[in-house]
């Protein structure tokens, strides 16, 4: 598990979930969830579509109120703090809400006046890389393009944690590996804490230090990625091997394979097995896209509260 | 500047230290010559698309047993003396690779002798190219 967590979300964590339910009429969008985000953490929240990810972020940015339970950003409730809290955070909404007939330029020069902490040469530092033109207006910029300035824009005023609801959705290939690359940068350079919900499982495998994932509004699991693949285990088998014995580690699934069986352990075991011994069989960990699909699916669980 | 190194997302070591023992292997066959430069923490990362401080606990793990240095200002190196492997680890890591090659040899249906043979052939080969290009 990771560092100190005090308890004031002063020096240990930065935002955290507490019981937290958000109800749309009749229908549940967020069940009791409850999670907390260490100082320098980088926390991805993972769930199908209408799981609840949104949900939670606008919570967090104190733009939804919630039904149940707490959502605190530095210690304070979201909902009742939002202006102070706001200057501390960087936020890339799911949807662009940058004025549309506004170019970068204006915008750099906008956001400056507004904040005194503005790093402008950073910033257009930035857009020239990412190739984001500084005279046209947004609503002419690629997709691509008007995520790297709103990512770039968020970052600008150096905040002490960035929020990014689905930052990579829509986006080409190539536009996606200069979303985490830009967020790499920033990592490498300031070490700011991020939650962010995302669907590009790949993209955000090697960067996240602990992954949620929701299903239907539930955390269905809450932990550290280097535990997940420590744990969540397929090994190879070949036909007639008595895989049965694998059975303390809990498995999750068993499927016939070519010239064997492929079993899917969610308590892995060096110890165990040894003791059930059978040669010289591969063993790997789940990648976090299979690990993401056995959750969702119902197989696999057990690291939420 | 690029490293050879990558990783690999069913292996259940986690990254740092798929990292950590890369850059080792690396450095221990020479591919990086003793107080050659590495790349940034920053580029590293970039490059391989992971959490900086990942690359970073690597290298700090590795500066610790003395494979690099950092030079402030300048970056990271591979130390002029690389200090010789713990030996427990050493057989560890030998012992981890003949598994995996034991393996691999068993799924084409290779005889004990013949994986032995094959090692042997690959060995004899590998020392040749080391000379060829030295």
């Amino acid at each position: 598990m990771s560092g100190s967590q005090g308890e004031d979300g002063v020096g240990g964590w930065v935002a955290a979930f507490s019981g937290s339910t958000v109800r749309y009429r009749r229908r549940l969008a967020v069940d009791g969830v409850t999670l907390k985000v260490s100082r320098g953490q980088v926390y991805a929240l993972l769930g199908r579509n209408g799981a609840g990810k949104s949900s939670l972020v606008r919570c967090l940015l104190g733009q939804q109120r919630l039904t149940a339970g707490r959502a605190l950003l530095f210690g304070e409730d979201a909902w009742a703090s939002r202006p102070r809290a706001m200057a501390r955070v960087g936020v890339v909404p799911e949807e662009s809400d940058l004025p549309p007939d506004l170019d970068a330029d204006t915008l750099v020069a906008w956001c400056q006046r507004v904040y005194p902490r503005w790093d402008d040469a950073r910033v257009r530092q930035r857009l020239r890389r990412t190739g984001v033109p500084p005279r046209t207006p947004v609503n002419r910029l690629s997709r691509g393009q008007r995520t790297q300035l709103a990512l770039t824009l968020a970052l600008g005023h150096g905040p002490e944690l960035l929020i990014l609801d689905d930052p990579t959705l829509g986006l080409d290939a190539v536009a996606r590996r200069e979303v985490w690359d830009t967020l790499i940068g920033e990592l490498a350079d300031r070490g700011t804490t991020v939650f962010l919900a995302t669907h590009d499982l790949a993209g955000v495998a090697g960067v996240a230090d602990r992954v949620g994932i929701l299903v239907e509004g539930r955390l269905a699991l809450d932990e550290e990625v280097d535990a997940l693949r420590a744990r969540l285990r397929r090994r190879a088998a070949p036909a007639g091997a008595p895989w049965q014995a694998l059975a303390p580690m809990g498995i999750l699934s068993c499927q016939e394979a070519l010239g064997g069986v492929e079993v899917v352990v969610e308590r892995f075991d060096d110890a165990l097995l040894a003791a059930v011994g059978g040669g010289p069989l591969e063993v790997q960990a789940l990648t976090l896209e299979e690990t993401f699909v056995a959750v969702t699916t119902g197989q696999a669980g057990g690291g939420a509260p | 500047m690029a490293l050879r190194v990558q990783i690999d997302p069913t292996d259940p070591a986690p990254i740092w230290r798929q990292i950590e023992e890369q850059v080792r292997q690396l450095v221990g066959a020479g591919v990086v010559a003793p107080a050659a430069p590495l790349p940034s923490v920053r580029d590293l990362a970039r490059a391989l698309r992971v959490n900086p401080a990942t690359v970073a606990k690597a290298y700090q793990r590795l500066c610790e047993q003395g494979v690099l240095e950092v030079r402030r200002g300048e970056g990271t190196f591979v130390a002029a003396h690389v200090p010789r492997q713990d030996e427990a680890r050493r057989r560890e890591l030998l012992a981890g690779a003949a598994r995996r090659y034991v393996a691999a040899a068993a799924g084409v249906g290779a005889s004990q002798e013949e994986a032995v043979t094959s090692v042997r052939a690959a060995w004899a080969d590998g020392l040749a190219g080391e000379r060829g290009e030295g």
